[in-house]
């Protein structure tokens, strides 16, 4: 076993000398904080920059929304914000959690304890009852069946679902499925909500429900992140950050 | 450990969800493991259930008799050697040698007398009936104190019986139901190639080897004579064996006896094997386990090769499902679930499936033991249930191992990209 100090050190030492400038090892006071992020790919010979040198904050009970075209470099920034990818160079913190340097297994934690994911296509278990779906990322966290239980009827309830706890998927409409997503993204009490085009496969009626409850969970003091790229939907949030090129191009603050 | 303990019993139930999603295709999938379990079930029984019947059959020789023969005795494959064939017979001045030693109570000559001078069946009919196959053995009026035969009804033959050459017999119980079913044998006359005998004694019925059969097989299927009679019917008789009788708890002692007489009177030059066997109820069972140990060997390795590919068929069909439910396996990782988890997940699935498979199969094999116990000896061994159970669950985790390892190192992105 390698002595944690020294190990830290030399990992410090490294980065020193092979990006030439030095890290910063104390944790930032807000929620996320992303530091001079790339993510490159290789495709062959040439490297593609996915994002180049991107650097922002969350504050805790923000309600931002992450827009631009596709292709833009939004749905990379949108994994690596997940924890469900590494940048190749950069800090990135979340919540006091160094994640940019994490093994798959200390991200996976971080996505249970700190991120919960709605997607466009809402991403149920087809199989499993609302409720089994709501109970999935607590059963991953380690708790009991009862509490769990608990806790998954509580959040049901808080997206006014609790008379359907039991119906799987395919037996709820589009608007009741994605507030089921929603449920299993805030159960585990995450420091945000991160949420992928939540209304892209919804009907405008039924996306303007679902955007009211977000407004709703903003107000009760949840942070969101929304990855969009449709304007109206961004403009209900308070914050907009524009990507183009693996680039910020615009933040502002809208309200 | 709590924790661990309730993942672990979720997985169980999810895996249980999962299966109970496929019916059809569990069911395909596991049929190897199902006959691979109903195979090592029925053959253990029966080798189990023919290993009980043939001990019993032998127990009832008794713990006293050792049996002397000019053969090697127990099972055997195949003719007997040259050298076997060409031994010097066994005579009746060796058993009455024998009578002398220490631990021997009495040792009683049985010539065999079942076919006639040329080859042919000796013929026994009475009462109207015919029949050949009849074991006939002539033998000495020490045989009474023999354990193996038992008079249920009149008595052995005297000294004075063979002194006076009188033809009398004492008959196996197959043979009174072959003449006389209805009535007693006892002082009825019975014709031995033309030669009038007078029942004198009736044996008890003996346990049987493969529930009945008849024929050659049924030690009840028997007459015992003087041996001066044997010898008018077949004057040329050599085919003896000696039934030695030991003293009470002296069995093996007496057994060391008569093989140092024996090797004395048939000139064994000292380091060269015996030419002649002796065998007590406890060898002849110890050879037969021997024999089972090893077809139990060949049984394990021949329903191994059916676990096997009932293995390689799970291991099929958990790589599909794994490609199937790519994108759960996303969603599950987004959520937070570890490599860990993924593995458990898959493993407890493969193994869950080939458990049932394994329980069906012991269900399955049970009842076609009980069958099978209608017609021949089988009896299912306490051991063969959970081998049978263990062996199925093992074949889920190690076929299961790859495909699950698969799933658990898919890329999180990749796999909710996955359609």
């Amino acid at each position: 076993m390698y002595d944690t100090k020294s190990d830290q050190m030399y990992r410090f030492m490294e980065n020193e000398e092979s990006e030439g400038q030095p890290r910063s090892n104390q944790a930032p006071r807000t929620l996320i904080s992303m530091e001079n992020i790339w993510k490159t790919y290789q495709m062959g010979v040439e490297q593609l920059h996915a994002l180049r040198d991107v650097s922002f904050q969350v504050e805790k009970g923000e309600y931002l929304a992450i827009i631009g075209p596709s292709g833009s470099g939004k749905s990379t920034l949108m994994n690596l914000i997940g924890c469900l990818d590494s940048p190749s160079k950069g800090n990135y913190w979340i919540n006091g959690n160094l994640v940019s340097d994490m093994t798959d297994d200390e991200l996976a934690r971080i996505r249970n304890k700190e991120i919960g994911f709605v997607f466009q296509t809402f991403n149920l278990l087809a199989r499993a009852t609302a409720l089994h779906n709501v109970e999935l990322p607590l059963i991953y966290a380690g708790m009991r069946a009862a509490e769990r239980h608990e806790k998954a009827m509580q959040a049901l309830e808080s997206v006014e679902l609790g008379d359907r706890v039991g119906h799987k998927p395919n037996e709820l409409s589009g608007g009741q499925r994605q507030r089921v997503a929603i449920a299993r993204a805030l159960v585990n009490h995450p420091s945000i909500l991160l949420a992928d085009e939540p209304t892209g496969a919804l009907d405008t009626k039924t996306s303007y429900e679902i955007m009211e409850l977000f407004e709703k969970l903003h107000q009760e003091g949840n942070t969101i992140i929304l990855v969009t790229h449709e304007h109206d939907i961004a403009e209900r949030a308070h914050r907009i950050i524009t990507i183009r090129d693996g680039k910020i191009e615009k933040d502002e603050k809208t309200k | 450990m709590r924790v661990a303990t309730s993942r672990f019993l979720e997985n169980l139930k999810m895996a249980f969800d999962t299966l109970r999603g496929n019916k059809l295709r569990s069911f395909l999938t596991i049929i190897g493991v199902v006959v691979g379990v109903i195979v090592v079930m029925l053959i253990s029984a029966i080798i189990s259930g023919i290993g009980m019947a043939f001990e019993e059959q032998i127990k009832a020789f008794g713990t006293r008799s050792i049996f002397v023969n000019k053969m090697d005795s127990g099972i055997r494959f195949g003719r007997p050697s040259r050298e076997e064939r060409m031994r010097p017979n066994l005579t009746i001045a060796d058993a009455l040698a024998l009578r002398t030693l220490p631990d021997v109570e009495t040792a009683v000559p049985s010539l065999n007398v079942s076919s006639g001078f040329f080859g042919n069946a000796t013929v026994v009919s009475a009462n109207g009936k015919q029949t050949s196959n009849i074991r006939l053995s002539g033998t000495l009026p020490e045989i009474s104190r023999a354990e193996t035969e038992i008079l249920v009804e009149g008595r052995w033959f005297t000294q004075s019986d063979v002194d006076f050459k009188k033809d009398s017999c004492v008959i196996g119980s197959t043979v009174k139901d072959t003449f006389w079913p209805y009535e007693s044998p006892i002082g009825k006359t019975l014709e031995i190639n033309g030669r009038s005998f007078q029942v004198i004694g009736l044996l008890e019925k003996k346990p049987q080897l493969l529930g009945g059969g008849g024929g050659n097989n049924d030690a009840s299927n028997t007459i015992f004579m003087p041996i001066g009679s044997a010898l008018r019917i077949k004057p040329n008789s050599e085919d003896i064996f000696i039934l030695v009788v030991a003293k009470e708890g002296r069995v093996l002692q007496a057994k060391d006896q008569v093989e140092d007489m024996l090797r004395a009177r048939r000139g064994v030059t000292f380091g060269k094997p015996n030419n002649f066997s002796t065998a007590t109820a406890d060898s002849i069972i110890e050879q037969f386990q021997s024999i089972t140990a090893g077809v139990a060997l060949a049984m394990v390795v021949i329903s191994s090769i059916g676990l096997l590919i009932g293995g390689i068929g799970v291991m099929n069909i958990m790589l599909v499902s794994v490609t199937e439910r790519t994108r759960e396996i996303g969603i599950r990782k987004a959520i937070g679930a570890k490599r860990s988890d993924i593995l458990l997940q898959f493993l407890i699935e493969a193994s869950t499936l080939t458990g049932f498979g394994g329980l069906l199969g012991l269900g399955i094999g049970w009842l076609l033991a009980m069958l099978v116990r209608l017609v021949f000896p089988s009896y299912v061994p306490y051991w063969a249930p959970p081998l049978g159970f263990f062996a199925s669950v093992g074949i889920g985790v190690v076929f299961g191992l790859w495909p699950a390892w698969k799933a658990a190192r898919l890329d999180p992105i990749e796999s909710l990209r996955y359609e």
